[in-house]
């Protein structure tokens, strides 16, 4: 318990979080399950507490680049077809409603998958959720290339989906493997690179295309199905990546751990049960709506927006659509940022002001977004409105891993699932029929983005407070332990809940220290 | 305006902005500018001065339904002898175009009509261009494999040295419904997409069984 004291007065010196090289001296050194030592410095629970993002050292570097690079292969793929529409939608004969629904179902399937996933990696682990994710949609990319119906396409696209889910894989490997205090920062880096796959493939989709074309010679609706072999082939790859360099972790997989007795079977029903019970689940998974589902309803729609409004050519419109999704290569890490920045001195409430407003300044932009009707500033606009919404994205994933510990993987999933549904709901009420023009389904978008992101401010934690109040006298251990009920207490089955509450102390900022000193000198007692 | 946008986007970024981006800010105001400055041809002030026929060269019908990559269509045109021939005067080419009628272009907005020529997504598909002469011309035109499958007539603009259009002629009549043109498209789909489409879903998903056969089998050793 000393050692824990040690660890904090640590902590409190300002360690960077970017480290440049490593330090040794003062730390117990830590070992997993194999007595290896950890590359980076760890905390009680063995969580990095820095991200090192030129190192790929095992586990906590190697996996957080398999993961951002696997989900940022699942985006490529699930928004591989609109770059390609104005081909796709001449081969097919697609009406605009048949687009409208490809675009809802290609976002619809992640909504089942996501909370799946979040059970999933609660009980076998991020690294076959992920994997076994991965290499069954494979089959349904590769689907692609012979579709000949609209009925086809979006059934394709549905499947396809699926894949998205990976979301949840990555946030829930992100939260194991790094320390509370920088977890928003690795969530945000890791799910915005991966994000910055819808951007990425919007540029590659049409050069793959064009070379196809040209030194292929194939016909233009040969082409497009050939170049659907690219994200199919690439995600193939990466799911046996994952599967031979992954591990669950900080000290190995759940196998070996369960083996071990490090890890102890849950039961679905109780992790179920504090999920749904849990108020925040159903407020972050509806603002989570508003950031993530518009970032996706964008990601579908931009490039045909550019296309038809501005009568630019395919590949122009791929390159100004693809800035959109390649915004989040620095915007969504920097949102994670500024939650823990912002955590740093005023702790959860801090967090949230942040999340409520990046988003809702999103969604003003975006009303702007679709009053705008000049090419140059209509550009510019999207680029402020695509850091806001991503960094919106980033810290809403700052607050999901404190709300729960114990069924951390449903809540990130529903969460995930919210932003499915968020981007279902915003298609179909705005993008399918011709009711509105695109120009301003776009600007109601932005009006209900502002309207849904209001219930943030109902967000309370007993032990940190809310918006605009403050905190009881409740602490850390007092909502984590609430998880377990006396039975499970007493056959210790809590621990790993309670040394994440230690670690969650820093979310008070730095506005109570007679309250910490109470706690430190507690701590030292037992 | 280019250094203002891009000034205003590397304040909101704390990494410098990409190269591409600064080229695609580039790219995207030279091109809104260039179609600013163009003036535009309302087709509702074009003439029709010109008689158009288009025939399915294989059937020798002038509609009905033709095969992308297979038929032909021989489409004739000259100035309509109820015009003096100055008419013509002004006019240095004949552009042929395929465009939409009607019944395609319900629900598809990029293929809209637009009294502005500029605008306007009805004829999008070039057949041909000839040097106007008041006796007319006639051209031979594979139906290319890019065609999308819909309902088609053919148009012939006159324009004058620069590409303005000055008048106009249609195989139709005004409403577009009459003689029209079905074109079947091709599927694009091949024999050898087919294949290697089966081969690699096949892979994916043994290689995956097969990988988790192995871990659990190599655990159950371990356990034991």
């Amino acid at each position: 318990m000393a050692a824990n004291s040690d660890f904090q007065e640590g902590n409190a010196k300002g360690e960077p979080v970017f480290q440049m090289t490593m330090e040794t001296v003062g730390e117990k050194e830590a070992t997993d399950l194999k007595g290896r030592k950890f590359a980076l410095p760890v905390d009680s629970e063995h969580k990095a507490k820095t991200v090192r993002l030129y190192s790929v050292a095992a586990p906590h570097m190697r996996t957080f680049h398999l993961s951002w690079i696997a989900f940022m292969i699942c985006f490529f793929s699930t928004f591989a077809a609109p770059p390609l529409m104005p081909v796709i939608r001449d081969n097919l004969g697609l009406t605009k409603v048949d687009i409208g629904n490809a675009g809802i179902a290609s976002v619809a399937g992640a909504v089942v998958s996501r909370l799946l996933m979040g059970t999933i990696c609660d009980l076998v682990g991020p690294r076959y959720g992920c994997a076994i994710l991965m290499m069954i949609t494979a089959p349904a990319i590769f689907c692609m290339p012979l579709v000949s119906t609209p009925v086809g396409f979006i059934l394709v696209r549905f499947f396809i989906g699926f894949c998205l889910a990976t979301f949840v894989s990555c946030q829930f490997w992100m939260s194991s493997m790094f320390n509370s205090k920088i977890v928003g920062i690795a969530n945000g880096t890791a799910a915005g690179w991966g994000n910055m796959g819808g951007g990425i493939v919007q540029l590659v989709m049409p050069l793959v295309f064009d070379i196809i074309r040209r030194d292929i010679g194939s016909e233009k609706f040969t082409a497009w199905r050939i170049a659907f072999f690219v994200p199919g082939v690439l995600q193939v790859m990466m799911g046996l990546l994952v599967l031979t360099l992954g591990q669950d972790l900080p000290d190995g997989n759940y196998a070996e751990l369960k083996r071990e007795g490090e890890k102890v079977n849950d039961s679905f029903q109780k992790v179920f049960l504090y999920a749904v019970t849990n108020y925040r689940t159903y407020i972050f998974a509806l603002t989570y709506g508003y950031c993530f589902g518009v970032e996706l309803t964008v990601d579908n729609i931009i490039a045909e927006y550019f296309y038809d409004r501005f009568d630019l050519n395919l590949q122009t419109a791929g390159i100004i659509a693809s800035t959109f999704g390649l915004m989040n290569l620095f915007s969504r890490p920097l949102g994670g940022v500024l939650s823990d920045v912002v955590a740093a001195r005023w702790g959860m409430r801090g967090r949230l002001w942040n999340l409520w407003i990046i988003q809702t300044v999103g969604g003003i932009l975006c009303i702007v977004l679709g009053l705008t009707g000049q090419l140059g500033p209509a550009i510019a606009v999207m680029l402020i409105f695509s850091f806001f919404v991503q960094a919106a994205c980033g810290a809403t994933f700052g607050v999901i891993p404190f709300i729960s510990r114990r069924s951390l993987g449903i809540i990130s999933g529903a969460t995930g699932a919210g932003g499915n549904i968020g981007a279902v709901t915003t298609q179909g009420i705005f993008f399918m029929s011709s009711k509105y023009t695109t120009e301003d389904g776009i600007m109601l978008m932005g009006i209900m983005i502002v309207a849904c992101t209001l219930p943030v401010i109902f967000v309370h934690f007993p032990q940190w407070g809310s918006m605009f109040c403050p905190p009881s006298k409740a602490t850390e251990e007092d909502y984590y332990i609430s998880e377990w009920s006396k039975e499970e207490q007493s056959n210790g089955l809590h621990h790993a809940s309670m040394k994440f509450a230690e670690n969650s102390k820093s979310e008070r900022g730095r506005q109570s220290p007679l309250r910490s000193k109470e706690e430190t000198v507690v701590v030292d007692g037992v | 305006m280019c250094s203002r946008l891009i000034a205003r986007v590397d304040s909101v970024c704390t990494h410098p902005v990409p190269m591409k981006f600064s080229v695609a800010f580039v790219m995207t105001l030279m091109l809104a500018s260039v179609s600013m400055a163009q003036a535009s041809v309302l087709f509702s002030t074009l003439e029709r001065t010109l008689v158009v026929e288009a025939k399915i060269k294989e059937q020798e019908i002038s509609s009905g339904i033709a095969l992308a990559g297979v038929s032909h269509l021989v489409i004739s045109w000259h100035l309509n002898e109820s015009f003096p021939v100055s008419v013509g005067d002004k006019y240095v080419n004949v552009k042929l175009r395929l465009c939409y009628a009607p019944v395609s272009q319900i629900d598809r907005g990029w293929r809209k009509t637009n009294d502005d020529l500029h605008k306007d997504k009805t004829c999008t598909k070039g057949i041909a261009q000839q040097k106007y002469i008041f006796s007319g011309n006639s051209t031979t035109w594979r139906v290319t494999k890019d065609v999308p499958g819909a309902v088609y007539f053919v148009r012939a603009y006159a324009v004058d040295a620069e590409g303005n259009q000055l008048a106009f002629g249609q195989t139709t009549d005004k409403a577009k419904t009459a003689n029209l043109i079905t074109v079947l498209p091709i599927s694009g789909r091949t024999g050898n997409i087919d294949i290697a489409a089966a081969i690699f879903s096949a892979f994916s998903v043994v290689s995956l069984t097969g990988f988790l056969g192995l871990e659990s089998m190599r655990s159950k050793r371990t356990s034991k």
